[in-house]
């Protein structure tokens, strides 16, 4: 390409990449300006790192912060980890493949909120699950499901919600790689399993990558399944952010600046981990 | 049972897509050390018989031997077989030193020896100072090198090539095809090879196996299939043919002389083996008939018009129509070097008589 075709190349980019930039760059230095004193609403502007301190020191804040990161971590592992063999197994088209590729997308179409409040009837005191098992015999009489301390209704919304995003990610890595690659490798002696790992996974490791940091960043920001569906001993980042800043009068902005610039940090420490594990494992593989 | 000892054998192997018959009862076998060619269109079953020897897809019928192993139900993986692809197939994330060892770490032979017999296989195609790169920063040409050497790593019992040549350009493709023969003859494997290029069925192997519609329609060796094609089919796919209904008026099979008319008048025929009826297909090759302007008595003279002249430089086609009438008729000759003849000029062609094969019978 030559310099005017880059430069041309760059304008034609520039009306998207532009707001885009202009507004990360609004978000991310609001957040934290106000998080060290500026932009204050309740009294004048000057560097502090007052708010820092007082959300550093607070137990809630480390739980939510270990809580999210936890059931981000897990929400994005599972997902990938179920993904990945649908998407192998519809690498190739079969009659009926394409009804099993919509329906795995249709998450997608449903709102987070309606989900959860869907998921919490479903697993009520008094919800369809419970009159089942009940019902069946499997249970003597119904169990109390909703709002776990584990979090792991969270995590199967997440997994619900997000699954079909990785899917869509690998299947379109899956699917690029073509049956001669694949036949050369089998004819070279390489079972299934030899296949999986020295063929499909490395030439899939990077839509892996892709499919797990957007996932962990969209669980670890997670606010509506944890309001509806999680825990009430513990409240996500994004929980914990609103709450800060409804609770603490004028203050409260200056500290969930602090809250939102953690959360920020650990989508960034969170996809750092994943790339970085990512290229180990490409070396790893290359050996 | 046991077919021949063969590297290979393919008994009455039949399979079927759907509706779609794609080999029917095709049988062949291939000796220790040859290079036999698969030869025929698209669609004739030559890469689906490749893939199926492969054990990419198992036969509906009939059965494949290698080295006298029977390999109904055994995987490809588990074939002493190994095959270069139209594609290449090279393995992208992996440097060509990891794409030659792959077969190698599969048979979990010692990394010292993986070492040097990639070394080895490496230099053999001229490829060492090349080791260390991806596929992607490759030529065409050093790439389907790579596809070679990694298939020839293995030392497979067969080795298997699906158009090997076809993404390459002209002249690196008759330097690639003279390279693996040689390095076939060196090292005596075993190959099947795919091709639609019947110049180059002609020029590597020592069987040709001339296809269409799933089944085999000829084989034998590349000087057999041209000299002596058995229908039209593989007197036009092999070569350049001039292929003409004739009408036997007279046979002496003793001698093997046979007088028959064809499209440009009375003609003789020497042929050892008699025509399957009375009115059959006839050809001969452009290359055998020879333009005369010598004042003699000789059998199969005939006058022509040039209707076109081509001069292909160390070569010379004209096209030929008859001047007795048969305007419809068009024959091709074909003459060496420069040829001093012009469109619209009369010349007089001979044909030798031992030029003419029958083929087979004209159905109405």
């Amino acid at each position: 390409m030559t310099n005017n075709q880059t430069l041309k190349a760059y304008l034609l980019l520039l009306p998207g990449l532009l707001p885009i930039i202009a507004f990360m760059s609004l978000v991310v230095g609001m957040a934290v300006s106000q998080s060290i004193g500026f932009f204050n609403f309740s009294g004048a502007d000057q560097f502090s790192i007052q708010s820092w301190r007082e959300i550093l020191s607070q137990d809630q804040f480390w739980r939510a912060f270990l809580y999210s990161a936890r059931t981000a971590t897990l929400s994005a592992i599972l997902s990938v980890l179920l993904a990945y063999p649908i998407a192998l197994w519809l690498r190739r088209p079969f009659p009926g493949s394409d009804l099993i590729s919509a329906m795995i997308k249709a998450p997608i179409l449903v709102h987070g909120l309606v989900a959860a409040f869907l998921f919490v009837n479903f697993i009520s005191f008094q919800g369809f699950l419970n009159v089942a098992l009940v019902n069946l015999g499997f249970t003597a009489s119904p169990m109390r499901m909703q709002n776990d301390t584990y979090a792991i209704g969270v995590v199967i919304l997440q997994v619900w919600k997000n699954m079909p995003f990785a899917f869509l990610i690998i299947v379109g890595s899956v699917r690029a790689i073509g049956d001669d690659i694949l036949d050369a490798a089998r004819g070279l002696g390489a079972g299934w399993l030899a296949r999986l790992r020295r063929i499909i996974l490395p030439l899939t490791l990077r839509s892996l990558q892709a499919a797990l940091v957007l996932i962990f960043i969209v669980a670890a920001g997670d606010y509506s399944f944890q309001a509806v569906a999680g825990p009430t001993s513990v409240n996500s980042l994004a929980q914990f952010m609103v709450r800060t800043q409804a609770d603490n009068g004028a203050n409260g902005w200056n500290e969930a600046a602090v809250v939102a610039v953690m959360l920020m940090g650990l989508s960034l420490f969170g996809s750092l981990i994943v790339a970085g594990l990512t290229q180990l494992a490409v070396r790893r593989m290359r050996r | 049972m046991t077919l021949m000892a063969n590297a290979l054998a393919v008994e009455r192997a039949s399979l079927r897509y759907g509706t779609f018959q794609a080999l029917i009862d095709v049988t062949f076998s291939v000796g220790e050390g040859q290079l036999v060619t698969l030869l025929g269109p698209s669609g004739c079953g030559k890469t689906t018989l490749l893939k199926a020897i492969a054990g990419f897809m198992p036969l509906d019928s009939g059965r494949i031997e290698i080295s006298g192993r029977d390999m109904q139900g055994v995987p490809p993986e588990k074939r002493d077989t190994a095959m270069c692809f139209q594609s290449y197939a090279l393995f992208p994330h992996l440097s060509v030193a990891e794409n030659i060892a792959f077969g190698l770490r599969q048979r979990r032979i010692k990394s010292s020896d993986i070492a040097s017999r990639v070394a080895a296989v490496a230099q053999q195609v001229g490829l060492s100072p090349q080791l260390e790169k991806l596929p992607g920063q490759l030529s065409g040409g050093q790439q389907q090198r790579v596809a070679l050497a990694r298939a020839m790593a293995v030392h497979p019992g067969v080795m298997l090539f699906d158009e090997p040549l076809s993404n390459l350009d002209l002249k690196l493709r008759d330097h690639v095809r003279i390279e693996i023969r040689a390095l076939q003859r060196e090292h005596g494997f075993t190959a099947v090879y795919v091709t639609h290029d019947q110049q180059e069925a002609l020029a590597m192997s020592d069987l040709v196996i001339v296809m269409r519609n799933g089944m085999i329609e000829q084989m034998g060796p590349p000087e057999q299939i041209y000299r002596h094609p058995v229908n039209r089919f593989v007197a036009d796919f092999v070569g350049t043919a001039n292929i003409m209904p004739v009408d036997v008026l007279a046979s002496d099979q003793k001698s093997g002389r046979y007088e028959v008319t064809c499209p440009f008048g009375k003609a003789i025929i020497h042929s050892a083996t008699p025509p399957v009826g009375s009115r059959i297909y006839a050809c001969w090759r452009p290359e055998d008939a020879m333009l005369t302007s010598e004042i003699t008595e000789e059998e199969n003279r005939f006058t022509f018009d040039i209707s076109a002249r081509t001069f292909l430089g160390s070569l010379c086609n004209l096209a030929l129509s008859p001047r007795n009438g048969a305007a419809e008729a068009f024959f091709r000759i074909q003459t060496h070097g420069f040829t001093p003849v012009r469109e619209g000029q009369t010349v007089d062609v001979v044909i030798p008589p031992d030029a003419i094969r029958f083929l087979e019978e004209v159905v109405a």
